[in-house]
């Protein structure tokens, strides 16, 4: 049963990730521009120190997963409209959110290789040394951290379609949850009050984890309590999503706004 | 999928920052997210980052480099759009039948871009005011607002160059992008270009928007007008050079297709 | 109170037999009492697949950019019908009918305004997830497809999201690829098919789930007629393998191929249901008499309309004249009458002719229109 929903998450990864590896956008958003945004970083935060190379690549990895997310989950179930096959898509018995999850994973695997292409450019390019103090434990974090990511990111789909006046604001949503996380500079220099929309953001916690295991500052305790906050929060998003595209759905038959014609 | 993200780059930064560019100052939430949202986010993300890196001081080079450096999304995208749009919607055809001069048609497009993007630095100045990251106490207003005229103009000339390369090739989206980010990387709007390896000066000092935003950082600080004079007309000229580039390009597309009888395929 | 699905669905097949008997009496004993379990039970026993009292569907829409107005468009007017179990069931209609909108009410795609449909037993309304494995839809046309895979990974997409079993996936793919014809070009991107080619991949979709009811709407739209005759052939094949279908169409002759009961739909009403062979007496006391004439004008077809033995006159426009078709219960001996009509026109050819389901279905749909025409103009 269970394994079921796991393989039908899976035939929309494949598909997905399939259909992006070839698409221009897609190329651009996981490789070069978090590639531009790692020289732009390294360039500034020279003067910092070697140590922020692993700070560098990491961050601007994210950056990179971010955008993915925003444009790829975001436009989901708006291009399944176009295609025509959301009506059929609807009336299959895996839950929408989860085809969108399965989705989410194709464009999340491209973005690792950003990741590994910024590490990459940092250590040949810049000669930091990038290496991971905490292997095991930064892996661990990853794996966790873009599970939450992609349910940060399932939200988006429904919202958008539900008001496309929202989706005018897909553009603009792609810096702020940058500065928010803490991708490439701390919170600190933030002002207060926007410290908690950072922590109800799994992403800035990752961040964190990631940054913190890639130094060698990483306790157990702190490993165990945020990764559990970070699934936490993933689980909230989850089920916010799953409420907004039953939402969508409902509305969509009543509207008749399933189909496009 | 592939189609779909043309669609919607096309759409969101196309219809947001081109289309309905005319209407946008009667829609809210369009102007909220182009004209507030946007350059805002752009320019706290890259000064802040400037701040963590060398300290508040140095707040006002990061904030007038990137929004100087805004004016590229309507420039670049906007432009780009308003092109390519032609294409998707088919009635290139026409176009390229069409007795009047052609460039006057883009090039008129491009007229609403430019004054979009000037809004947009404008905005971008007043979020640094409001922040406390610029001080325009010794700036002549006026020698600001021609550099800014100037740095947009000259971005919208490489929007329409952009623009005539969209006509043939598929992925414009790709092309838009990709060149927004690499002025964000060579104009120096974040980092100063003497600290770059010298190949890659050349290409900052053949790009628009270097010296534009060089000359801005002057007068913010109080230089006149005629003091950055010299990068003015060299930005003015980068710009010129562009749009008969775009001119020269869209022509020889032109001929091309008459000859070759493939316009349906544009 | 407990009422559950699960609990008063009887196992598929078995009580087939023994509900013979039991569907004489129970119906109307269930029926009475307002359980809607006990109301499906009754459907199960009177072994009706489908089951739709007045259903009704009202579309709003706002019209106008600057005073925006709402516009309400009711396109299916109350509709009535049940379809048994292994039966091929028609909806014909113009076009704007309201037969999409029917079968995307039925697909539980789309929320009646008023009205209640069951399929299989389920509401089409309520009980989604129970029903969404059991049936199957098509839409005519040629969306619905990722044009960027081939046919086969579209089958093989949609059938891990219906959670089929790979095992029995790697079984009926190739079988369904057989059975539409697609086995040769099924590694081709769908980009490249045909529209013939698309539709039947389509068909190949909706049998994934191994559904027990399918919709077809408009199968064999804007397909040549090699390519329709293919399609009929898998609904044909379809049909004989006992399948539940229910079929919208505008071309009588395949309804009349096909189907064993015919539902006319116009302007969402139905205005006939029967099997194609009663549908036809309806015009069986009539003949048809075809005129093609030369500069055919409007007075004349009021001219020709305004007879007293005529029944119905249709116009088809043609590159070199108009092919008007009359019908009237004179036959052959009202031509003389009519071509007195058309004095001045040039007649090319006189043809009288059996009546066919076409000019059933010509005289249920402009016969409602007339009655229609008429209650408008005495108000
Ligand atoms: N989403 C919608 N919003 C508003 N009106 C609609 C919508 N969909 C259909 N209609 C209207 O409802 C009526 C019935 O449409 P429907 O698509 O059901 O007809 P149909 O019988 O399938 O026609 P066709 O043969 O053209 O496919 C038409 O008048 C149509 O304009
Ligand atoms: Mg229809």
């Amino acid at each position: 049963m269970f394994l079921k929903y796991l393989y039908a998450i899976f035939a929309a990864f494949k598909m997905n990730f399939l259909s992006l590896v070839v698409d221009g956008f897609f190329i651009f958003a996981t490789l070069l521009m978090p590639l531009i945004y790692a020289l732009i970083a390294f360039g500034i935060l020279r003067d910092k120190g070697a140590h922020y190379g692993i700070f560098v690549a990491v961050g601007s990895g994210l950056a990179g997963l971010w955008t993915t997310l925003l444009f790829g989950s975001g436009n989901a179930i708006t291009g399944e409209r176009w295609s025509g096959t959301l009506e059929l898509i609807a009336a299959t018995p895996t839950p929408m959110w989860m085809i969108v999850f399965g989705k989410s994973l194709g464009v999340i695997l491209q973005s690792l290789l950003s990741m590994v292409a910024s590490y990459l450019l940092g250590w040949l390019v810049f000669g930091y040394p990038l290496g991971i103090a905490q292997p095991l434990e930064f892996f661990l974090v990853l794996f966790i951290g873009l599970l939450s990511f992609i349910a940060f990111g399932l939200m988006l789909a429904p919202l958008f379609l539900l008001n496309p006046q929202v989706q005018q604001f897909q553009n603009a949503l792609e810096y702020p949850v940058y500065i928010l996380c803490g991708f490439l500079f701390p919170i600190a220099l933030l002002p207060f009050w926007t410290t908690p929309l950072s922590y109800i953001l799994s992403p800035y916690w990752t961040a964190r984890l990631l940054q913190a295991a890639a130094g060698g500052t990483l306790a157990w305790e702190q490993l165990v309590n945020e990764s559990i906050y970070i699934l936490a929060l993933g689980g909230v998003y989850i089920l916010i999503a799953s409420v907004l595209f039953r939402i969508v759905l409902k509305k969509a038959r009543v509207d008749a706004t399933l189909g496009l014609q | 999928m592939h189609q779909l993200i043309t669609n919607l780059k096309l759409f969101w930064q196309g219809a947001a920052l081109s289309y309905v560019a005319l209407f946008s100052w009667l829609r809210p939430t369009t102007f909220l997210a182009s004209m507030i949202i946007f350059p805002l986010g752009q320019i706290l993300f890259f000064t802040l980052l400037g701040i963590f890196a060398t300290g508040r001081d140095s707040a006002s080079f990061y904030l007038i480099g990137n929004a100087m450096q805004i004016t590229a999304s309507a420039g670049i995208f906007g432009v780009t759009m308003a092109i390519g749009g032609e294409r998707w919607a088919g009635t290139l055809m026409y176009l390229f039948g069409a007795p009047a001069n052609r460039l006057t048609i883009f090039a008129g497009r491009a007229t609403i871009h430019i004054f979009n993007g000037v809004v947009q630095v404008l905005m971008g100045l007043a979020w640094g005011l409001v922040l406390g990251w610029v001080s325009f106490a010794h700036t002549d207003p006026l020698a600001l607002g021609i550099t800014i005229l100037i740095a947009t103009f000259s971005t919208a000339a490489l929007g329409l160059l952009l623009g005539c390369l969209g006509l043939v090739t598929l992925n414009i989206m790709f092309i838009n992008n990709l060149v927004y980010f690499l002025l964000l990387l060579f104009s120096g709007a974040n980092l100063p270009i003497t600290a770059l390896p010298q190949w890659m000066q050349y290409i900052s000092w053949s790009l628009p928007l270097t010296r534009g935003i060089a000359a801005a950082r002057f007068i913010v600080d109080g230089a006149s007008l005629a003091e950055v004079a010299p990068l003015l007309v060299g930005e003015f000229f980068i710009g010129v050079g562009y749009l008969v580039a775009g001119y020269v390009l869209f022509r020889i597309f032109e001929i091309e297709a008459k000859r070759r009888g493939t316009l349906e395929a544009f | 109170m407990f009422c559950s699905d699960e609990f008063i669905r009887p196992p598929r097949g078995t009580i087939e037999a023994m509900s013979f008997i039991a569907r004489y009496y129970a119906p109307s004993i269930f029926m009475r009492c307002g359980c809607d379990a006990k109301r499906r039970m009754a459907n199960f026993l009177m072994n009706n697949a489908i089951q739709v009292t007045n259903l009704r569907r009202v579309y709003k829409s706002y019209v106008g950019v600057f005073r925006r107005k709402l516009k309400e468009v009711e396109a299916v007017k109350g509709i009535s019908f049940e379809v048994a179990a292994g039966e091929l069931f028609g909806i014909l209609g113009p076009n704007g009918a309201g037969k999409t909108t029917t079968v995307k009410m039925l697909t539980t795609l789309l929320l009646p305004t008023s009205g209640t449909a069951t399929i299989l037993g389920h509401d089409v309304v309520r009980d989604v997830s129970a029903l969404r494995p059991r049936i199957g839809f098509i839409f005519g046309g040629e969306r619905g497809l990722y044009w960027r895979l081939s046919g086969m990974d579209n089958l093989k997409y949609f059938s891990s999201l219906y959670q089929i079993d790979p095992a029995v996936q790697a079984k009926r793919i190739p079988y369904l690829l057989e059975l539409v014809g697609l086995k040769e070009r099924a590694n081709e991107k769908v980009e490249g098919y045909s529209r013939g080619m698309k539709q039947r991949l389509h068909i190949a979709r909706t049998l994934l789930n191994d559904p027990e009811v399918m919709f077809l709407d408009e199968p064999s739209i804007g397909l040549d007629p090699v390519a329709a005759r293919d399609i009929r052939r898998v609904v044909r094949d379809l049909r004989d393998e006992k399948k539940t279908i229910l079929l919208t169409t505008h071309y009588m002759f395949e309804a009349d191929e096909l189907c064993k009961r015919i539902a006319v739909i116009n302007k969402g009403e139905i205005v006939a249901l029967d099997t194609p062979a009663n549908l036809k007496r309806v015009v069986q006391d009539l003949s048809v008499v075809e005129l093609e004439v030369k500069m055919f004008t409007p007075d004349a077809l009021e001219r020709l309309k305004g007879l007293p033995f005529v029944d119905a006159v249709t116009v088809q426009e043609r590159e070199q004249n108009s092919l008007v078709i009359v019908q009237s219960p004179r036959g052959a001996e009202a031509v003389s009458e009519l071509l007195a009509q058309l004095n001045g026109a040039t007649v090319q050819k006189v043809t009288v002719r059996e009546p066919t389901l076409e000019d059933a279905y010509v005289r249920l749909v402009e016969g409602m229109d007339e009655t229609k025409k008429e209650g408008a103009g005495s108000k």
